[in-house]
């Protein structure tokens, strides 16, 4: 379904992929997300939950929603559920929210991870007015916001050339290991920011993938949170 | 789209030619009627002659078919001008005027209407809104700017977005006793940009290295795939460190600089960047006059210090490398002369001596060196190793810099006949370092690059 997710926004008209869609393209571009199922009632949510394993972490899921952590006073997002009954919880409470305010809206259960295992990255794509497809990564949080600490690449690239991208970060030290944290596997960071590029090269209706964070660990990089944004026009 | 008639012409004509003085129109024509081939001045309203051509009224009255236009007329008619050189079968133009798409609005049509009527006809257009260009190998003096017939041929072709910038980096060539192979202000860009003009001098003979000064491209990627292409070195100078609006809001736009793209891209297509003309021109002259660097090894030899410790620091904050010399060439450095200094790297020999030029070819000849860089202050009385390094660097297949201070005076008789024997010669440690860091550069991201093509291929 390569196409799947961005050919449905666009039969909707929107310029945003929902959570689901934009993982689930990078999901078939090779990139790793949490296990995760969009679910339309509160049983479904608690089933799919037992299903990917507690704990676990429940979304809202609509194309009306996009900063879902601020929606309805907290209850687009919840971490951390352990159990069918809080899944059950946190469900109900979207769907109420969801039905107040008048909206269509899905659940998202996906499985949880431990982000202090890991360092956070950014790893995004942009089809440049001048260059076309480029892509840009940097560590996460003040590394990016303050420090700007970001590299970028004319896209395609392969995962040699992402690896220097990430290498020329002034942060790369984090990643490798600075006093006795786990170094992180880079190898498989650098698949993804050249996944990243691949998708903004290869799809011509992608203006931006903004994918944050992507959880480094030792064992690989796994996406977290996805947005893709298509070309207005 | 084929440049030469532009920039090779053999028959000119100067469109608006005047014979009063401090006209735009004299001044072309006075700098046109330098060059070897034919020069005809155009004017419907001109007289009788001007420095010895007589004016002819239309391109389409000239007999023989002319190459190059040197449009020297008001913005508003070059529309009509070019429609004409086109009828014609002129090759190429060059139009000073500004008032086109830099001005927006009617700016932009007109700029449009040019652009039409030299597509129509096929006319190779330099500019509008520029001061032309100079080949100094054939007198070929398609500026308007005086001083210019003072330039001098060498082998870096500048290739700059603003005339202005093209000029300065000629003349301060000029005072230092360069030359350049071909001057060009690309100006506006109407149908000849840098992706077209860096495929042309790449191909040009008297061009072996091209230097570009860049504000901003609406076609980045193709200024990065015809650097790529290019087998003559290119070296960017990419200006403005402005963020690009159209990103500004989103988030990960918001860290997506214009310029990072820029700098990120030179690199990934094998270009070094530099952030100054002086650097630029530096930079360009050391590619030019060198064999192709293997490597980012510099070999550093000294006959100061102070210096010494300046170019290795600038060096490696640069990028490139100093390697340890090997043991024989420490051995040989050390029978030269007993006791040296320092014999690893830099190699320093504390002052200059007669042996400093055996220092400077055992250095060259290790292996572990893929480009050498001398400094030594100038000495009356010993002058430079002259004959050391006259076709050392050919001898050796690796570049040979030297730079060096003294009093202008004294030294500029051994610093033409360096520069004669085609040895880059720069004149403070900065600068030397500055210039090898450029090789170094380009040797390495030019092998990544050439590595990146083969695995696109695959």
């Amino acid at each position: 379904m390569s196409e799947g997710p961005i050919a449905a926004a666009q039969a909707d008209g929107r310029t945003t992929l929902t959570e689901a869609e934009a993982k689930s393209l990078l999901a078939d571009a090779g990139i790793e997300t949490p296990a995760f199922s969009v679910t339309a009632d509160s049983d479904a949510a608690v089933d799919a939950a037992a299903d990917i394993g507690f704990p676990v972490v429940v979304k809202v899921s609509s194309p009306s929603v996009t900063h879902k952590s601020e929606w309805a006073g907290g209850a687009g997002v919840a971490v951390g559920l352990d159990s069918a009954e809080a899944v059950r919880a946190a469900a109900d409470a979207i769907f109420d929210a969801a039905d107040a305010r008048d909206i269509d809206a899905d659940v998202l259960v996906e499985e949880a991870r431990d982000v202090d295992a890991g360092t956070e990255v950014i790893v995004g794509g942009l089809r440049d007015p001048s260059f076309g497809p480029v892509v840009l990564t940097g560590l996460g949080g003040i590394f990016t916001e303050v420090y700007e600490d970001t590299s970028h690449r004319i896209a395609p690239i392969d995962a040699a050339e992402a690896r220097e991208a990430i290498e020329e970060l002034t942060a790369i030290e984090l990643l490798e290991g600075y006093r006795g944290r786990e170094p992180a596997d880079v190898g498989a960071l650098a698949e993804v920011v050249a996944a990243v590029g691949d998708l903004v090269d290869e799809h011509e209706a992608i203006s931006e993938v903004d994918v944050n964070p992507v959880l480094a660990t030792e064992e690989g990089a796994v996406a977290l949170d996805a947005l893709v944004v298509l070309g207005g026009e | 789209m084929n440049l030469q008639r532009l920039f090779r012409p053999e028959r000119i004509a100067v469109v608006g030619a005047s014979a009063t003085e401090g006209k735009l129109g004299y001044e072309a024509m006075a700098n046109a009627v330098e060059f070897e081939g034919t020069v005809y001045p155009v004017n419907p309203s001109g007289e009788g002659e001007v420095f010895g051509e007589p004016f002819v009224e239309s391109v389409t009255d000239i007999e023989e078919t002319v190459d190059l236009a040197l449009l020297a007329v008001p913005a508003h008619v070059v529309p009509d001008v070019v429609e004409e050189c086109g009828e014609a079968g002129v090759g190429g133009a060059v139009i000073y005027a500004g008032g086109f798409a830099e001005a927006g609005g009617e700016g932009e049509e007109l700029q449009d209407a040019v652009v039409a009527a030299a597509d129509e006809h096929d006319v190779a257009l330099l500019g509008p809104n520029t001061s032309g260009f100079v080949a100094p190998a054939s007198n070929l003096l398609a500026s308007f700017a005086g001083g210019v017939e003072r330039l001098r041929p060498g082998g870096v072709t500048i290739l700059a977005q603003s005339g202005g910038v093209a000029h300065q980096l000629a003349f301060s060539a000029h005072r230092e006793g360069r030359g350049v192979a071909t001057m060009v202000g690309l100006g506006n860009r109407a149908n000849v940009g840098f992706e077209e003009a860096i495929p042309y001098f790449d191909s040009d003979p008297n061009t072996d290295a091209i230097v570009l000064h860049v504000e901003g491209t609406d076609d980045g990627r193709a200024l990065l795939e015809a650097c790529r292409e290019s087998d003559t070195p290119v070296v960017a100078y990419k200006v403005g460190q402005a963020d690009v609006g159209d990103f500004a809001e989103s988030h990960t736009g918001a860290l997506t600089g214009d310029h990072a793209l820029y700098t990120a891209g030179f690199a990934q297509y094998g270009v070094p960047t530099v952030e100054s003309t002086t650097e630029l021109f530096d930079g360009g002259q050391a590619l030019a006059n060198s064999p192709e660097p293997d490597g980012a090894n510099v070999g550093v030899v000294t006959a100061q210090a102070g210096p010494g410790i300046i170019i290795a620091d600038r060096l490696q904050r640069a990028g490139a490398t100093l390697p340890d010399l090997a043991a024989d060439t420490q051995d040989e450095v050390g029978e030269i002369l007993p006791g040296i200094t320092y014999a690893e790297n830099p190699v320093d020999t504390g002052r200059p001596m007669p042996e400093f030029g055996d220092v400077v070819e055992a250095v060259a000849e290790d292996e572990h060196v893929d480009a050498v860089l001398v400094y030594e202050l100038f000495e009356e009385a010993l002058g430079f190793p002259q004959e050391t390094l006259d076709g050392l660097a050919e001898r050796v297949d690796k570049p040979v810099l030297f730079a060096t201070e003294g009093p202008v005076e004294s030294m500029s008789g051994d610093l033409d006949a360096l520069r004669a024997a085609d040895v880059p010669v720069f004149t403070s440690p900065e600068r030397g370092a500055d210039a090898a860091a450029v090789l170094a550069r380009y040797a390495t991201l030019d092998d990544a690059a050439a590595d990146e093509e083969v695995s696109a291929d695959v």
